[in-house]
């Protein structure tokens, strides 16, 4: 071939290459999670948070092109370009004086960054979870980061199999954490603080928390759980076997509302994945089971009681408050439980147990009330019919009148 | 001893009067407890009136929980609570039927005119009482249905807003209007009614008991005087005998069916689903939902507002509408029949739910 | 016109007037001391005399020392009594706001906790780090002799 060809050739190869990663940068999204409504760039740009800050086009893609459009960015080159303004603090402080700069530096530590410096483009880089032209802040709820939408930005690739296939990573755990209590707080009772994907793997440095790390994420909440493992045989038990720690018995993603059939030394219970009868600690196993069975039919049967007396028209308001009360010691067992000793745990089943008996005392005091009310009524009703009785004879017994 | 108070007192006149008393005894003398049965709901009403003011805080803070207080701590509060509840229904409903017995029985004719209007005048006392009463409670049930309540005031031209703002002590019903409302219902209308009842009762006394036209004309026909029976004690004991199954049937309903309570009012909440006044005003409440909202041009809520006034008038001018001849008399006993399956249909609509 | 008629004497005998007249007055007593009983029961008042909903006593002062706090029962919630470090007194409905558990003290931290999800409030009641999303709901505290009384804020 003559030079002119080659170049021409070299030319269009680049021209197809370039097209095709542009077209890959869009993100056509898997066929199970929701697509985002897809603007033209320069429409979607008007709203961008970017636009407002006085950036261009230009500012990102460079000058225009002959033909009037602008150069496509490689996806290998995204987060280099973001991070020229997002990791200058300088710069930042010009327009959010709080903001972090530290996102790139956190994102080279995750798989993500990881696998994009190897040249590896199938993987996650900015715009796939921010979007690349209509970017509103995080705390906007329109933001496919806000904290309702973290999980299904993610769920874009983590929940399609197609692209999860080539890493060998498990597409389902979209549906698992969609199952769990968190995915319930967040979603159905919009409370903003229950942990999403990032809340637990991080959001620019996303990486799957390690076996040695597990208890420390989740301790980020329940503080007083992990206190009280760390402090128990268990956490040394869990350690040489190599094993994280809460996810043995709560699961990392499908986290179900724990229930007191999972102590016990019964096939359905956790405990008798590793211990039986023979073990030191099945005497406690036992004991902790009874103490939630005896405190939970506690719970239930004086609140019967209760409801019983309030619809029969009875006030009960000092019972509702030591249910109440026993409620919360039932909760303070199930932080116990962590302990995986007898002591701490029998003194609450024993306040937990006062508290439920208070409470049906109370609502048992009431149904008795009712029926000293409606044995007194029937004593007066008694009383005024002899004395309708009396009286009628009375009447009828008055002078004839002409 | 006896002669003490007779030399001071008129005693003896009052104890000949009411020896003197004779009560005519035929076809419809039944209806003659009617009045009786109502003024016994009354006196409980003041009796159990009294002994909640003595607990009873009307402040928007404190009122449901002092209700609450009266209800679960007071020894017999909850008796006294629902007595009062059930025994102002119940007056209501004794108030009407007594109205339209005397209508029927045509009792306002001359020389009763006044005991007639100071009679209707009492009806709406007692509507009044009821609806004041209804808010002092402070749940969200009386909140929403005073709120829509006073919003229908505000339908009237010009003077509208300002009735509104009368009625509620400000704008909005907050605890003003429950401050208003209590002045009212435990101050202002006793002492409006307390005039009045005894301008009636006297009159009653005065003109003795009315007998329907149909036995007066038997009687003139059979040149008969009509029987009579007197009131001591003959009456009289038939009264008390009706007033203490009145006293049982308001003691079983305190008991098996207790007033309740309800959420406390938030004003700031929106109001729940179904708020409706209660029975005795449901038939107007109905009424409204069914007009138009506008009529030639004219708010529908107003041509309501506008009918129903012209009937109370016309309710209260009755002895001087009916010329009381027979066919004048047949008229408004039909027009009363038309009215009172108006007023239940409309409730029995509201109750079942239909719009 | 009132029509008068013509009353005669009882015809019957004396004795039997009389007693079924001394059945209708025990039977009256008996009713009036019905209605009168729950009445004249009413009058008296009962031993807490106001509302445990609109005040209610939170404790001696003088054995409430100064960084630590007391939980008290204020109607059907419980309300967190604090005296801080500097010898106020503070009140709260102890209720967090996250998911309705019951807050405590921390005299370490000297601010208010909540062990369920780690919720951290002020002492001015202010939700300052963790899950919940509204302050707590204060309440005055006054001391009546050696008695602490709390009451709603007016």
């Amino acid at each position: 071939m003559t030079g002119a060809w080659r170049i021409g050739s070299v030319a269009i190869a680049c021209g197809l290459l370039a097209g095709s990663i542009t077209l890959r940068a869009a993100g056509a999204p898997g066929p199970q999670a929701p697509a985002p409504a897809v603007k033209p760039a320069a429409e979607a740009f008007s709203d961008d948070v970017h636009a407002k800050a006085g950036l261009t086009c230009e500012s990102c893609h460079g000058p225009k092109k002959a033909d009037g459009g602008y150069a496509a960015i490689a996806r290998v080159a995204i987060a280099p370009l973001c991070a020229r303004c997002h990791a200058d603090a300088a710069y930042m402080r010009k327009f959010a004086p709080q903001v972090r700069v530290d996102q790139y530096a956190q994102y080279q530590t995750s798989v993500h960054g990881q696998q994009m410096a190897k040249g590896e483009t199938r993987v996650a880089t900015c715009n796939d979870c921010h979007q690349s032209h209509g970017i509103v802040p995080v705390r906007d709820t329109r933001s496919p980061v806000a904290p309702a939408h973290v999980a299904i930005t993610c769920a874009r690739c983590h929940a399609d199999p197609a692209r999860m296939a080539p890493f060998n990573r498990s597409p389902e755990i979209f549906n698992e954490w969609s199952k769990s209590v968190h995915a319930d707080a967040l979603l159905k009772r919009g409370d903003r603080s229950a942990p999403t994907c990032s809340t637990c793997h991080g959001s620019h440095g996303a990486t799957p928390p390690g076996a040695d790390s597990v208890a420390n994420v989740c301790a980020q909440c329940h503080v007083r759980e992990a206190e009280l493992f760390k402090k128990s045989r268990k956490a040394e038990v869990f350690a040489a076997l190599g094993q994280a720690d809460c996810l043995v018995c709560h699961s990392n993603h499908h986290i179900a509302p724990p229930q007191a059939s999972w102590i016990g030394l019964d096939d359905k219970a956790l405990c008798a994945t590793c211990h039986d009868e023979s073990v030191a600690g099945a005497a406690v196993i036992k004991s902790v089971r009874k103490g939630f069975d005896e405190v939970l039919a506690a719970i239930a049967s004086a609140g019967q009681v209760l409801d019983r007396a309030e619809t029969a028209g009875m006030l009960v308001e000092d019972g509702k408050l030591a249910l109440h009360t026993a409620s919360e010691a039932h909760v303070r067992m199930r932080v116990l439980v962590h302990t995986f000793t007898a002591p701490p745990f029998d003194d609450v089943v024993k306040e937990g147990l006062a508290a439920a008996g208070e409470a049906q005392a109370v609502g048992d005091a009431a149904m008795d009330e009712l029926q000293y009310r409606r044995r007194g009524l029937a004593v007066a009703t008694l009383v005024i019919l002899g004395f309708l009785a009396t009286l009628y004879i009375k009447i009828r017994r008055l002078p004839k009148v002409a | 001893m006896r002669s003490w108070f007779t030399a001071r007192l008129p005693l003896a006149e009052l104890e000949a009067a009411i020896r003197h008393k004779t009560v005519p005894q035929h076809r419809h003398s039944i209806w003659y407890y009617l009045g009786g049965m109502t003024l016994f709901f009354f006196l409980v009403q003041v009796v159990t009136g009294i002994l909640l003011l003595l607990y009873y805080r009307p402040s928007s803070a404190e009122a449901y929980d002092s209700v609450q207080f009266i209800m679960t701590r007071v020894p017999f509060g909850w008796l006294v609570r629902s007595i009062h509840s059930w025994s102002a229904n119940l007056m209501v409903g004794a108030a009407f039927a007594h109205l339209f017995s005397v209508l029927f029985l045509k009792a306002y004719r001359r020389p009763r005119e006044v005991v007639w209007i100071s009679g209707v005048m009492l009806l709406f006392l007692s509507l009044g009482f009821g609806f004041t009463g209804y808010l002092l409670p402070w749940n969200e049930v009386a909140f929403f249905a005073t709120r829509v309540g006073t919003d229908i005031a505000g339908a009237v031209p010009y003077a509208g807003d300002t009735i509104v703002r009368l009625l509620r002590g400000g704008p909005d019903v907050t605890g003003a209007t429950l401050t208003r409302f209590y002045g009212v219902h435990v101050a202002v209308l006793p002492a409006i009614t307390t005039a009045l009842l005894g301008l009636h009762l006297l009159l009653v006394q005065y003109h003795g008991m009315s007998v329907p036209p149909s036995v007066e004309e038997r009687a003139k026909r059979e040149n008969r005087p009509v029987p009579t029976m007197p009131f001591v004690p003959h009456f009289a004991l038939r009264d008390l005998f009706g007033w203490t199954v009145a006293l049982a049937l308001l003691a079983g309903l305190s008991a098996f069916l207790p007033w309740e309570l309800g959420h406390k009012a938030d004003p700031f909440a929106s109001a729940p689903a179904g708020i409706a006044p209660e029975w005795y005003f449901l038939w107007t409440f109905q009424a409204l939902k069914y007009m138009p909202a506008h009529v030639l041009g004219i708010d529908g809520e107003l041509i309501a507002i506008g009918a129903m006034s012209l009937g109370a008038m016309a309710l209260v001018l009755l002895p001087f509408i009916d010329r009381n001849t027979a066919r004048s008399r047949t008229i408004v006993t039909w027009a009363a029949i038309a009215a009172i399956a108006f007023m239940t249909t409309m409730t029995v609509l509201a109750l079942t739910g239909g719009h | 016109m009132p029509i008068r008629g013509h009353v005669p004497q009882s015809d019957q005998p004396a004795g039997r007037r009389s007693v079924l007249n001394w059945l209708l007055g025990t039977w009256s007593a008996g009713v009036l001391g019905a209605i009168a009983f729950p009445v004249l029961r009413y009058l008296v008042p009962p031993d807490i005399p106001e509302a445990p909903t609109l005040s209610v006593k939170g404790g001696a002062a003088s054995t409430l020392a100064p960084n630590s706090a007391r939980i008290v029962p204020f109607g059907s919630t419980p309300a967190l009594v604090i005296r801080t470090a500097a010898g106020d007194l503070k009140a709260f409905d102890g209720t967090c706001t996250h998911l309705a558990c019951t807050v405590q003290y921390r005299a370490d931290l000297e601010h208010i906790w909540c062990a369920c999800h780690n919720g951290h409030y002020d002492l001015n009641g202010k939700n300052i780090s963790g899950p919940p999303p509204r302050p707590l709901a204060e309440y005055d505290a006054h001391v009546q002799g050696d008695e602490i009384v709390l009451s709603r804020k007016a």
